[in-house]
């Protein structure tokens, strides 16, 4: 071996002495890394495998079930634990709208759990613009109840304001204007006569976020009968969806079945059965996640597995020297777990950091739906999820060198020696 | 002389290409505290055999020996292995060290496999580089040493754990003269030194060197020289 | 027959010829109703059901004309919503919209351009907007745009990981013959020989490999379809396995397999043979 060679193994073996020292088998992780670093190419190689591997189950646990993960935080994340929509729909699902909302709002008001109920308009409308109409999305709210935005300028809509307007960040960029502009909102038009049926001049109050917007969705906010009126919906008092609050969250599943029994006409959901629903949708990613997260860990162990038999059948001689001058089994079966251990942990340790910056890629990929909420997700993280992942990887590497290290401690010494001899 | 290391009617068979080998035919020998012993014959006459058979690296098929009267046959694996850790030493004739370890760390092998703290093995280990010739090799990884160098260490690593036998399978069939010469001179001070030692080999002058001489043909002993 | 809430839709396509709704309320309107549904419900053409726009207030009489199978739709089959038809009339009707449809199919004469017939359109628009068909395909194939590029991601995760794998094993495999190699060496054996020996072999374990493969892919293929088709009751392919793809694939992993073993043959051809005998 070169000088140079020799001197950069003192250095490293320095450092690992020192790293290792004080374990009870020192030379442990000391043989079991100097071992690998042998040959180098096929080490590296390995480790790369079980890098991609990795990165590809952690990218898995992450999408089994991250978009619900992310559906459940935007839902519950002003706190309004169960939604109201029409029968047989989900909130916005369709174009279906619920008939009576005062009289269902009073209803759902009664429950000794409910603390607050907050109705909840969508209708496609339009706005003057020059001598154009742009379309716009518009939400018929009720501030002191509503779980759709966040203000970012300006005020929010106060009760009783049948002036003012909310617009989201696009629509606001796109017409140049801001708090205490006036904007025409328009809706009812007729083709024929080229005139629309219903016309609102608005003062816009605020800039929004609207929470279930997608990317660059034009939205526009008013109070709900305002809306309603855009919408030719205030005559039938309707409404897309109904929000409620309960007064902690573990009564949000009881107070959803008692309001199922009071409006049997309507479909009432709990976030968690949301959720749920939801999930059932999105079957094909769990699946996916499933399916692709367990080929990861297959070729984890095949390559763990393969690497340890081999190395095992190239040191026979070695091993079985060790055992005649008296090594015991269970040390030989400890060295050959100890290299697929550090292989599996030095691969899975850089194939986190790969799977994060993949999940951050196959998550643009996937986010940019049509339609979809830009708030959602698809890859997030979930810490019980994660380290149950890392210790099936981890417990994996390891037993992947079970069956050589004990085929390799099990070898007849004399035998291997003869064969070795020859 | 105490008897330290008995063979009783050993016999081993083992198959090959579908027919069965009569390795050892009924050996029975004695060998005492102290004594150089030599082992000799042609290839294939089952001295090989014997060694690995005194050593507990294999098992008779029929016969038994016994180590300080401790018979090998009754142990389990474990306890056999940790007789040769610690009441044997080995040394091959293709050194079998671990090309990954330094010299120092070969020796210290099977001192840390029997439990010696890792102060006293790191003192152990140099004195028994010395005593082989070889302490400022000691950061060497086995690869970076000849094969004689190779060979002292792995005498060394035998001698680690203080062994009551020595048992060596030809020592200098890879060496050329001059270096099988030094491993002679070697033996020389173990056997001077009061070590026990059984040595199986083709060079004349180790047998020359042993106070007894054991003929081997066709598995069986054909003559005991006479103490010298 | 027990009432069913159903939330309709106003997607029925007319020709742009006009048609007077006639609002007949009271007398049973005539419906179709696609095969999940008429499973569900157990109901058969000539049943008489009640449909209405709210839950509670199913008070119009349907009565089934037709059982339909609807074209698979992808965009469909996750939401699990049922489909009937009615004549667009009875469904304004229904709606309490007359004269009111959600949008129009036109058809052009020959040699018309949809695009241009669209933006003649748009200048006299009010209230509407045309689009060629080809756009609002495209544009409603978003989604499975998206789907087709995840799934090419992932495919170019997966074949890099396997490419790996691939390079590995055949390193080790021919790793394991240095001895041999060795043996050959010293008997005399030339280089050239022992490296195209180990290359015939690399080459017809991926040959072997890429057999199976393929064999693999047809069956997880197979079962994929069935497994989706039966949960999701549809007909609709979700896997296929096309010659190009299979192309692209043994290409692939023959390709890997060859450069993977001429490295690992070239390594080991140029080894000392005392080394890889174990003697250097």
């Amino acid at each position: 071996m070169s000088g140079e060679r020799g001197q950069t193994a003192r250095i490293g073996d320095r450092a690992l002495s020192s790293a290792f020292g004080p374990l009870t088998a020192y030379r442990l992780p000391l043989t079991a890394v100097r071992n690998l670093l042998r040959h180098r190419i096929r080490t590296a190689l390995a480790i790369a495998g079980i890098t991609v591997s990795t990165a590809m189950l952690l990218d898995m646990v992450l999408l089994a079930g991250g978009i619900e993960r992310s559906f459940g935080r935007l839902l519950l994340g002003r706190g309004f634990q169960i939604r109201i929509s029409p029968k047989g729909t989900l909130p916005f699902d369709t174009d279906a709208t619920i008939p009576d909302a005062t009289r269902v709002r009073r209803i759902v008001a009664a429950d000794t759990a409910v603390v607050a109920v907050g109705p909840l308009l969508g209708t496609s409308l339009y706005l003057r613009m020059g001598d154009s109409l742009v379309t716009l999305f518009g939400y018929g709210v009720d501030p002191t109840a509503q779980a759709n935005y966040q203000l970012e300028s300006g005020q929010d809509l106060a009760p009783g304001d049948s002036s003012g307007v909310l617009l989201s960040r696009p629509v606001a960029e796109r017409l140049g204007a801001s708090a205490g502009d006036t904007v025409t909102l328009v809706s009812r038009l007729d083709p024929e006569a080229a005139v629309a049926g219903v016309e609102r001049r608005l003062t816009v109050r605020g800039i929004v976020h609207w929470l279930y917007d997608y990317k660059g969705q034009p939205s526009v906010g008013a109070l709900l009968p305002v809306m309603q009126d855009l919408a030719r919906l205030r005559a039938a008092d309707r409404v897309s969806a109904l929000i409620v609050k309960v007064r902690r969250d573990k009564d949000a599943d009881a107070t959803a079945a008692r309001l199922r029994t009071a409006l049997p006409m309507l479909e009432v959901n709990s976030v968690a059965a949301l959720v749920s629903r939801f999930r059932e949708r999105l079957v094909y990613f769990r699946q996916l996640s499933y399916i692709l997260g367990s080929i990861s860990l297959i070729i984890t162990v095949l390559l763990v597995s393969v690497l340890m038999t081999i190395t095992v059948n190239e040191r026979l001689g070695e091993i079985a020297t060790l055992r005649a001058i008296g090594i015991s089994r269970r040390s030989i079966v400890r060295d050959v777990m100890a290299e697929g251990t550090i292989l599996t942990l030095v691969g899975g340790v850089l194939g986190v950091l790969l799977g994060a910056a993949t999940a951050r890629y196959l998550d643009r990929i996937l986010t940019s739906f049509p339609g979809l909420p830009a708030a959602i997700s698809f890859f997030v993280p979930e810490s019980q999820s994660l380290a149950l992942a890392g210790a099936v990887l981890l417990a994996t590497g390891i037993l992947a060198g079970i069956y050589p290290a004990l085929v390799a401690a099990r070898a007849a010494i004399a035998e291997t020696l003869r064969a070795e001899a020859t | 002389m105490r008897e330290l290391l008995t063979a009783h009617g050993l016999t081993k068979d083992y198959p090959m290409n579908g027919e069965t080998v009569h390795a050892l035919r009924g050996v029975s020998l004695a060998i005492g505290a102290g004594e150089y012993v030599a082992i000799v014959g042609p290839s294939g006459c089952g001295k090989s055999t014997l060694l690995q058979l005194l050593g507990g690296i294999d098992t008779p098929s029929s016969g038994r020996v016994e180590l300080d009267e401790i018979r090998l046959e009754t142990l389990a694996d474990r306890e056999l292995t940790r007789l040769r850790l610690t009441r044997l030493g080995f040394v091959f004739q293709r050194f079998h060290l671990l090309p990954v370890l330094t010299a120092q760390e070969n020796i210290e092998l099977p001192m840390a496999e029997a439990g010696v703290r890792r102060a006293e093995r790191r003192q152990r280990s140099m004195e028994l580089l010395s005593y082989v010739g070889l302490a400022d090799r000691a950061a060497h990884r086995a690869t970076q040493l000849s094969g004689g160098e190779m060979q002292r260490v792995a005498i060394a690593r035998a001698l680690a754990n203080r062994p009551a036998v020595i048992l060596a399978d030809e020592p200098t069939g890879e060496l050329d003269v001059h270096t099988g010469q030094s491993i002679l001179e070697l033996f020389r001070r173990l056997v001077k030194d009061g070590t026990t030692l059984v040595v199986v080999t083709h060079d004349e002058r180790l047998a020359a060197e042993a106070g007894r001489v054991i003929h081997m043909l066709d598995g069986q002993i054909q003559t005991l020289n006479a103490e010298r | 027959m027990a009432g069913m809430e159903a939330t309709v839709r106003a997607g029925w396509v007319v020709p742009l010829l006009l048609i007077t709704a006639v609002a007949k309320a009271q007398q049973p309107v005539s419906i179709a109703i696609e095969r999940r549904l008429a499973e569900r419900l157990r109901v058969q053409v000539g049943d008489t059901l009640s449909i209405g726009v709210d839950a509670g207030a199913t008070d119009h009489k349907a009565i089934v004309s037709a059982i339909y199978e609807p074209a698979p739709d992808p965009a469909a089959i996750t939401k699990r919503e049922y489909f009937l038809r009615l004549h667009l009339p009875d469904l304004a009707a229904l709606l309490g919209s007359p004269d009111r449809v959600e949008r129009f199919g036109v058809a052009l004469k020959p040699g018309v351009s949809p695009a241009a017939a669209a933006e003649r359109l748009n200048q006299i628009a009010f209230g509407f907007r045309a689009s060629p068909s080809h756009d609002i395909a495209t544009e409603s194939s978003q989604t499975f745009r998206v789907v087709s590029r995840f799934h090419q991601a992932i495919a170019v995760i997966s074949v890099v990981a396997s490419g790996i794998f691939l390079l590995c094993m055949m390193l080790l495999k021919v790793e394991e013959r240095r001895r041999d190699a060795a043996v050959m060496r010293f008997t005399g054996i030339s280089r050239r020989t022992i490296f195209a020996a180990l290359l015939l072999e690399a080459v017809l374990v991926s040959a072997l490999g890429s057999v199976f493969g393929v064999a693999l892919a047809l069956g997880a293929s197979l079962v994929t379809n069935l497994y989706y088709q039966r949960f999701f009751d549809t007909s609709l392919v979700f896997s296929v396995v096309t010659p190009s793809i299979v192309r692209f694939s043994v290409l692939l992993s023959l390709g890997l397999g060859l450069a993977a073993g001429a490295i690992a043959a070239l390594r080991l051809v140029r080894t000392n043979p005392l080394i890889l005998w174990g003697r250097g």
